[in-house]
């Protein structure tokens, strides 16, 4: 804070960092963090719309029993047509995924909250995670069989080493394109809100336009956070399809 | 590098590597919490009332269905019995029409015969006048001569 107070004092990135907020100053691995904070908040709140909400099993929904219902057999439609009934084994997994992700996203969104699905080890682990459970899956539930994911048997013969070297690459980066594809979105939103905050409070009484423009972008991220949650959910289900039924 | 309270970041914090043993740690333990939840709340609750509200509806369809089988019975019924109320009404309109035909023919039989009678007895009444008449006209043609005689031989 010692820094010159002048007119651009704009730090966007500040709302990223990682801060302890209780077991010592220092970071250890297990200290409790401004991170772990929110996705205690964000384990409450999903508790809240999908224990509490629910709790009195309506037959005919009131609102809060709405959303817990359109969410769940939202995912799970989806998973019964992108991956087929089978499919269905891997559903907790999968909405345990999503409904992590999605309330992660939605309450960054808050002001002086902290996204963790802004963080690249959270997505990149994640990420991982599916990429090594799908591999796993498909492995033992084709054997090599699975290996067909890359030999495609529907084009020429003398294409097929090509696409094996294309296949092979984007089998390797989709851990990669699917962690960076969350993280930079939310970082990236969360960001720009930032730095027109910060020309705000630069600009005086012109601050009228970068305060029209926090809440355009505001309402854009309202979409991007719930799309990027279904996209990372949708991609997995493509991803376990894959595993599931190599043969294309 | 960027763990203190109250530098600012610099560069990207997501790339500070110190971190993430802490964050995979803390979003492991998390992932895995509410896996439980998910498992053991969430997906028997929402199965329940999913499996209640099918049941309700299944319900609904069987007894519609019940419903509707009631309904052609019903229907089966009525043009069973519209069809013999219309046969029955036949037979009655038949029978009532050969009660009236009888009559009729017996009325007009009786009718004619009355006619018969009567053009018999005019028939003979007639003969009888007729009979009178011839006497009568020769009675007075015999009168009528023998006056003729007497006024002719009268004035010579």
């Amino acid at each position: 804070m010692s820094e010159e107070k002048t007119s651009f004092n704009i730090h966007p990135m500040d709302q990223f960092v990682i801060e302890p907020l209780l077991m010592g100053d220092k970071l250890q691995w297990y200290s409790f963090t401004n991170q772990t904070l929110w996705m205690l908040i964000s384990l409450v709140a999903i508790s809240l719309v999908f224990i509490v909400g629910p709790r009195k099993h309506q037959l005919i929904p009131g609102r809060f029993q709405s959303v817990a219902e359109l969410v769940y057999f939202f995912i799970r439609d989806m998973i019964v047509e992108i991956a087929g009934q089978e499919g269905l084994r891997y559903f907790p997994y999968i909405f345990t995924l999503f409904i992590f992700i999605l309330f992660g996203n939605v309450l960054g969104l808050l002001p002086y909250s902290f996204t963790y699905t802004s963080h690249i080890a959270i997505t990149g682990f994640l990420a991982l995670t599916v990429f090594l459970a799908v591999t796993i899956i498909g492995f033992v539930k084709n054997g090599l069989g699975f290996l067909k994911l890359f030999w495609i048997g529907s084009a020429p013969l003398a294409l097929r080493p090509v696409l094996l070297i294309i296949e092979l690459i984007s089998y390797f980066v989709r851990p990669i394109s699917h962690s960076i594809r969350l993280a930079g979105n939310m970082m990236a939103g969360h960001a720009v809100i930032k730095v027109f905050a910060g020309f705000a409070g630069a600009m005086g009484i012109g601050a009228i336009a970068p305060i029209f423009a926090i809440t355009a972008v505001y309402g854009l991220e309202m979409l991007v956070v719930v799309i990027q949650a279904y996209v990372f959910t949708i991609l997995t289900c493509v991803y376990l399809n894959d595993a599931l039924h190599p043969g294309h | 590098m960027a763990s203190n309270n109250s530098s600012h970041a610099e560069g990207m914090p997501q790339l500070d590597f110190a971190t993430f043993p802490n964050q995979i740690f803390w979003m492991v333990v998390f992932c895995v919490v509410l896996f439980i939840i998910v498992k053991i709340f969430i997906i028997p609750r929402m199965e329940d009332i999913f499996a209640n509200r099918r049941k309700v509806i299944d319900g609904s369809i069987s007894k519609a269905e019940e419903i509707k089988q009631r309904v052609k019975e019903i229907e089966l019924q009525i043009e069973k019995e519209l069809s013999e109320a219309k046969a029955e009404c036949n037979n009655i309109l038949q029978t009532s029409n050969d009660v009236m035909k009888s009559q009729i023919n017996l009325a007009l039989e009786d009718s004619k015969k009355a006619t018969a009678e009567l053009i018999q007895e005019a028939e003979k009444r007639l003969k009888v006048l007729r009979d009178g008449s011839d006497e009568s006209i020769k009675k007075l043609s015999d009168e009528l001569v023998s006056e003729i005689i007497n006024k002719v031989t009268a004035t010579k």
